[in-house]
């Protein structure tokens, strides 16, 4: 071969080369090079709406938005940045230190605004803004933040905000949810999140290299979050809360003709704020608290309901006609049931069921309990509503539990004795329900035997749902059951030895149930579970104090809320 | 016998063209002189034009003549860019005179290519063959290596670095064609290749610096990995059929730094796209691809050589370039030929063509 061919083909080789690089830049990675052109050159300047408000069911705000500033540096207009830092740390009464930090820590690029400074007093952004004058650097940056007018009130029916996790942004990436979103965490905030939600708008520019604008591409108006409408009365609420004086527990009110939640108090509970500031201290204690203040216990965790289960016995024992109105059980302070004496916390005589309801009388329900049988009153419960989950609107809710012989089987690999069924009557063992079930499990006997399906929004976006979530659940259970329980309910207050009597002095007639719940260590769990006023009952409520002592505390808690709510006049 | 001529005119023409095209479309949002940048262009092209039909009409056996001058005025204007040279972009490669600037450097090229052909032929018509064959180390290397070296020197040190590589790549490859042995090549190439790291101290910074980039833009993506990031960028996103003539945002937007320079190519690429690219490289492969066809059935020893240097001398600067706007070489200041903005590039490839044609032309007449 001669030079000039070797010659020839280097060329020739040289030009392959250029083809090559020349396919591989525009045909292979053209996507990726295409993106790299555009983010050259376009920039998203975002403008925030304003999430959506939390009304309770007279419009009155619970949570709302309030305009709060952020300051942000511009690195391309800066001459002397520790100037700058200086006079802000001046105005902004912050170390210099900490704005140094800030502005290292979030730096992006010379021409993207950096956040040094969150969340500052209108004050302070209008000193600012006087610098601004002779300092174009400084940009200030107003920006709705969640105002909670009440503090905690009703912290977790609301739930707070916080920057998206990554649990959630897997299950959320669909619907547009992007990483350091501000998503609801815990109650209506959660749940319904995707109406609440503002719709970040903006302007998308394009830039040349210096980042100066060249024109403006698009222009999306942010949209505000849909306001969304409680069933909640702020008034009976606030009352509720106080009434459970710093006291662990919950309570719960709602209208039995309906199944609207007036009223959902829980403590320990938190103030939604400190989430704003995002001071990791204060949050880390918060998570940290071995009381756990953010847990909803109304509706995310069970407990044993003891006699509050009392109802449940009755139903069964009259509907499936094991007792009648006249059937009588002998108290004598304890009873045999096998080889085991199981005990009654008095001794009440001769007992009918409704002087069994209304005194509570154990000895009474473990006869009718082992007449009726286990597996009955596991099914009288599940009728009732208890030992599964109501799809109640807040997020974690559980479903409680409600034991059965197939299932002491299944899992404990034992039979069931008589004694598991005196323990079940009694609302003991293994048995847990809600505080918002026990309140729900009342609702048939004020409103003559329908089941309800409990809610706590009204309204999203001005678009009523009640009618949609308003759903009258026959128990077909007889008039007479609903009758003779309701009785005895009532008794439980009017009769001088009931075990409710605190309550008969109240101007307005209530009926109810205590309960005592018994716990492996410390003081027992206190219940009380009513409604009123008894002829045209408008209310259901429920108490329940975490190691309050007897369920005579509890009652006298409900009855410091009905007397408040009558001195309001919230009855009518 | 006229079809190589018009090969050459038509393609250089296109090629110039859209390089008119490309330079109005990376500056006309500009202010000022460079808002009129394109018609000083099309000012040089047709002067350029004139300079082809005056040189192909030139025989070009009186550069063999007139070779000694050549080469003596073209090392003559070097020594006064390097004595008066104005600073420009970092780098001291004009001469300004009334209303444009004289970049001798250009020249130089085409003088240092006419002096070797002329070396290593012989003046009589009738022996044709090719001295160095005979030639001993010092005659076939040593000597015309201090010729190339000395322009070479100053071109370096204007600083110039890609039109100093291209000289000394044109000489290896003139040496290769002339038939000077192997033996000498490789001991040359090794000398070459051993002192580099010495020459590393004498590159300016900026030098090191392109260097280093080109082995990893990302060093230092806003200094001086911007400009091949950018590049790369804008003829990627130009994709299969571009963004169109006055689209793209690369060169629009001025991301792009020379984009009517030494960077013209990813101006046309990310417009033009894939195919355009193909479509003017091809045309670049073709012109230089007549050059060789011509040196190949050219008699003349001095021709021939002369044809080889010029096609090679365009297809290295095309091949630099464009490598280099791709990222593939390292950044190293070279204008692409007949595209870039540049009246004395401009006119010295026209000068070159018409040479070219020229050897074509006379060839009959033997």
């Amino acid at each position: 071969m001669q030079r000039k061919d070797i010659l020839n083909l280097i060329i020739i080789f040289m030009f392959t080369v250029l083809l090559t690089e020349l396919s591989n830049l525009d045909l292979l990675q053209y996507r990726k090079f295409r993106r790299l052109s555009d983010s050259n050159c376009i920039r998203l300047i975002p403008q925030l709406g304003a999430r959506g408000n939390i009304l309770d069911r007279n419009g009155k705000i619970i949570v709302d938005n309030k305009i709060s500033y952020d300051v942000m540096i511009l690195p391309q207009e800066l001459d002397n940045i520790d100037l700058v830092l200086n006079k802000l740390s001046r105005i902004l009464g912050v170390e210099v230190k900490e704005l140094k930090v800030a502005f290292k820590k979030n730096f992006i690029s010379t021409s993207v605004p950096v956040t040094v400074a969150k969340n500052i007093e209108l004050k302070k952004a209008i000193a600012l803004g006087e610098y601004k004058v002779e300092e174009p650097s400084i940009i200030i940056m107003p920006k709705p933040l969640r105002h909670y007018p009440y503090g905690t009130l009703a912290c977790h029916v609301l739930g707070y905000l916080n920057e998206i996790d990554r649990w959630r942004l897997t299950r959320l990436e669909d619907y547009g949810y992007k990483t350091k979103d501000i998503v609801g965490f815990g109650g209506v905030e959660e749940k319904y999140d995707y109406y609440l939600r503002q719709e970040e708008g903006g302007v998308s520019i394009e830039v040349n290299h210096r980042g100066k604008l060249m024109r403006v591409l698009g222009f999306q108006a942010p949209q505000n979050g849909k306001d969304v409408q409680l069933t909640l009365d702020l008034n009976i609420q606030k009352i509720a809360e106080e009434a459970l004086l710093e006291r662990k527990g919950s309570i719960v009110i709602m209208d039995p003709n309906c199944g609207e939640i007036l009223a959902l108090a829980n403590y320990p509970n938190f103030n939604p704020r400190i989430f704003i500031n995002q001071q990791p201290n204060i949050l880390n204690r918060l998570f940290n608290n071995p009381e756990s203040p953010l847990v909803n216990r109304a509706i995310g965790s069970s407990y044993p309901p003891a006699s509050v289960f009392k109802i449940v016995d009755s139903c069964a024992g009259l509907e499936l006609k094991k007792i009648n109105n006249s059937s009588i059980f002998l108290c004598q302070g304890s009873t045999m049931i096998g080889a085991r004496r199981f005990s009654c916390w008095d001794t009440h005589g001769p007992q009918d069921i409704i002087g069994a309801i209304a005194h509570s009388c154990d000895v009474f329900f473990y006869k009718t309990g082992l007449l009726v049988g286990a597996q009955n009153i596991h099914d009288y419960a599940l009728k009732l509503g208890l030992g599964r989950s109501m799809g109640f609107e807040l997020p974690y809710e559980t479903s409680g539990f409600i034991p059965s012989p197939l299932w002491k089987k299944i899992n404990k690999f034992q039979g069931w004795f008589d004694g598991d069924t005196a323990n079940l009557s009694i609302g003991q063992g293994d048995c847990l329900i809600t505080p918002l079930q026990a309140a729900v499990m009342v609702v048939p006997f004020a409103n003559g035997g329908y089941l309800v399906n409990p809610y706590i929004v009204k309204s999203v976006g001005g678009l009523d749902l009640s009618i949609k979530k308003r759903k009258l659940v026959a128990l077909n259970f007889r008039k007479s059951t609903i009758n003779i329980v309701s009785k005895g309910l009532r008794k439980a207050i009017s009769d001088s030895k009931g075990t409710g009597n605190v309550l008969s002095t109240l101007s307005v007639a209530v009926a109810g149930k205590t309960g005592t719940a018994q716990v492996p260590h410390g003081t027992t769990h206190a219940w009380f579970v009513g409604f009123f006023p008894f002829d045209k009952p408008k209310f259901v409520i429920c108490v329940f104090l975490e190691n309050g002592g007897p369920g005579y505390a509890a009652a006298a808690t409900a009855g410091k809320i009905i007397e408040e709510m009558d001195k309001q006049g919230l009855f009518s | 016998m006229r079809n190589s001529f018009f090969m050459i005119l038509i393609l250089a023409l296109l090629i110039a063209i859209s390089g008119v095209f490309s330079i109005y479309s990376s500056t006309y949002q500009k202010e000022g002189v460079w808002k009129d940048i394109y018609m000083r262009q099309i000012l040089w092209l047709a002067i350029g034009l004139i300079c082809f039909f005056v040189m192909s009409g030139f025989n070009y056996r009186k550069l063999w003549d007139a070779n000694y001058f050549i080469y003596g005025l073209a090392l003559f204007f070097l020594f006064l860019v390097f004595v008066l040279g104005i600073v420009r972009l970092g780098a001291q490669r004009w001469l300004k005179f009334a209303w444009f600037n004289f970049q001798p450097s250009e020249f130089a090229k085409l003088a240092v290519i006419i002096f070797l052909a002329r070396y290593f032929s012989r003046k009589s018509v009738d022996d044709t063959s090719l001295l160095s064959g005979k030639f001993g180390i010092f005659q076939g290397l040593i000597l015309p290596f201090i010729f190339v070296a000395v322009p070479m020197f100053l071109i370096i040190e204007q600083p110039d670095l890609g039109s100093g590589i291209i000289l000394l790549l044109i000489f290896v490859y003139l040496l290769y064609l002339t038939n000077v042995r192997l033996k000498y090549i490789f001991t040359f190439l090794i000398f070459l290749v051993l002192p580099m790291p010495f020459f590393w101290h004498f590159l300016r910074d900026y030098q090191k610096q392109r260097l280093l980039v080109f082995l990893n833009p990302n060093v230092d993506p806003l200094g001086a990995g911007y400009t091949i990031i950018q590049s790369r960028i804008a003829i990627g996103s130009g994709g299969f059929l571009g963004r169109g003539w006055l689209g793209g945002s690369q060169s629009q937007l001025y991301f792009l730094p020379e984009s009517h320079t030494d960077f013209i190519f990813a101006t046309f690429s990310e417009q033009w796209g894939f195919l355009g690219s193909l479509v003017l490289i091809l045309m670049y492969y073709l012109i230089i691809r007549q050059g060789f066809i011509i040196a190949q059935r050219t008699q003349d020893t001095f021709g021939k050589l002369l044809a080889y240097g010029i096609s090679l001398l365009l297809s290295i600067q095309v091949f630099i370039n464009i490598a280099m706007n791709m990222g593939l070489a390292p950044v190293v200041g070279l204008p692409l030929p007949l595209m870039s903005y540049g009246g004395s590039s401009v006119l010295a490839t026209f000068i070159a063509l018409g040479i070219l044609v020229n050897i074509d032309r006379t060839r009959n007449v033997f």
